[in-house]
């Protein structure tokens, strides 16, 4: 194998990660710290650190490499705004569109859904959005974050047990 | 119910680890409707759209510019910095270091320089020169006329526009005023430079000048210069420079200067008495020239 050929330092190579992993490190910052455009600053100057650090880092160790750095960037930088998905309307196929009050009740269910998520500890949405919206399995978001898989479980279930209450005593 | 008290399990339903008889349980659960709900809406739900191509650009961007920040910076921040301290520290070293003594019209000023050496500046004169170190590096700059006494020592020179005096040990007069150079040796010997010449060696006695590119050698009989003795004396120099000397050494305007002819005066005047002096030079001269209460001098035609 020619280890030029694979070195981050080519263009094409890094081209290729960041086409690979800047998505997932994007949505990693905004689920931390829900400003998008802080998020993608972020990704853009960890993959700036990558390219200057090329040569000391290996391919397979690229992905590791860049969730530390984006980590680390948080012990300097965070101001939380609100996380806020984005819901699609795949209701169209099952339910009758034309029914207002089933749309009205889905608006304000997602209201009070992003509410519940805004208001989970940190850590516990980062878990929970890491599973639910990337569909990351426990056992990868135990690896990315440096924590045990049990761990990971615990702030799933908490973050469950949070969310369900604070959807119910939601008032709008 | 064991979802209350294992602090997975809602972990392990949503991955499904959960044992049939644990699922059917919480099924039927109150609760299992409402996070059925929760899981359901997110389904469907995605983060903000990303454009990866776009931020691809952006980072590259960001890399460009970073290294052409780099590369302009030829001389780093720390560099400019001791630069600057340098600079500073030579200026105030300058400061402290550069002596300056000047004289204004109708006035004389004697002082010593650090080796014992005196200087007297005639007037409208300029003396600058570094202090310290004096004794290795005697060099002054001059500007107008001053008298040396010098000790003796390394090499002392008088730096001016129109040439430099150099000498060991001895006494002699530098006067290098516009257009006119001239130097007076009255101890010892000095070798005087000028642009424009080969050196010259003035002995005691021995004397120097130049006026618009002439040179002229004479001899002198007194032993120190005539104007600390409140007296101007000259030899065969352009009535022009006498009658600017006049002006200094008396603070006045001399008028109708234009009707000067070029002529050369041999002799001197007197400091005390500006009717005698004017007598001195223009009457032998004949030049015509009025005198008036206010001490206005006007030279007439002729």
């Amino acid at each position: 194998m020619n280890p030029i050929k694979n070195s981050v330092c080519e263009k094409a190579v890094f081209e290729t990660i960041f086409r690979e992993h800047s998505k997932t490190i994007r949505n990693f910052i905004y689920m931390k710290c829900g400003n998008l455009s802080q998020a993608e600053d972020l990704t853009q100057d960890a993959f700036i650190k990558l390219w200057k650090n090329c040569a000391k880092v290996p391919v397979q160790k690229v992905k590791s490499y860049l969730f530390t750095i984006t980590k680390n960037a948080f012990f300097n930088e965070y101001e939380h705004q609100k996380v806020v998905l984005k819901y699609r309307d795949i209701q169209r196929d099952k339910v009758n569109i034309e029914d207002p009050e089933f749309q009205l009740q889905q608006k304000e269910f997602q209201q009070k859904l992003d509410n519940a998520i805004n208001r989970l500890k940190p850590k516990e949405r980062e878990v929970f959005l890491l599973n639910r919206i990337e569909k990351k399995k426990y056992r990868e978001i135990a690896e990315l974050l440096g924590i045990a898989v049990k761990t990971v479980e615990m702030r799933m279930h908490s973050a469950l047990v949070t969310m369900r209450k604070e959807i119910k005593n939601y008032k709008i | 119910m064991k979802q209350n008290n294992d602090t997975t399990f809602l972990a392990k339903w949503l991955s499904g680890e959960l044992s049939d008889s644990e699922l059917k349980e919480f099924e039927s659960s109150s609760e299992y409707q409402e996070y059925l709900e929760i899981t359901k809406a997110l389904e469907h739900a995605e983060l903000p759209d990303y454009d990866v191509e776009a931020n691809l650009n952006a980072t590259f961007h960001k890399i460009d510019s970073q290294e052409q920040k780099k590369v302009k910076r030829l001389i780093p921040y720390w560099a400019i910095g001791i630069a600057a301290s340098l600079v500073l520290c030579l200026g105030i070293y300058t400061f402290f270091n550069t002596k300056n003594y000047s004289t204004q019209l109708a006035e004389q000023l004697q002082f010593e320089l650090p080796d014992g050496s005196e200087v007297t500046l005639n007037s409208a004169s300029n003396i600058e020169f570094a202090a310290l170190n004096w004794k290795k590096n005697r060099e002054l700059s001059l500007q107008g006329e001053a008298y040396f006494n010098v000790k003796k020592g390394q090499t002392f020179t008088v730096n001016t526009t129109y040439g430099k005096v150099t000498v060991l040990g001895t006494s002699f007069t530098v006067n290098a005023r516009d257009n006119y150079f001239n130097v007076m040796c009255y101890h010892g010997k000095v070798k005087v430079i000028t642009t424009n010449n080969e050196p010259i060696i003035l002995t005691k006695g021995k004397a120097f000048s130049l006026q618009k590119d002439q040179t002229e050698n004479y001899t002198i009989q007194h032993t120190t210069p005539e104007w600390l003795s409140d007296q101007s004396s000259f030899y065969n120099v352009s009535i022009f420079e006498v009658v600017q000397e006049i002006e200094r050494q008396y603070n006045i305007t001399i008028s109708g200067k234009q009707n000067l002819k070029q002529a050369y005066f041999t002799g001197r005047f007197s400091h005390t008495n500006l009717d005698t002096a004017l007598k001195t030079v223009f009457t032998a001269m004949g030049i015509p020239y009025n005198l008036d209460k206010n001490k206005n001098v006007v030279i007439q035609n002729y």
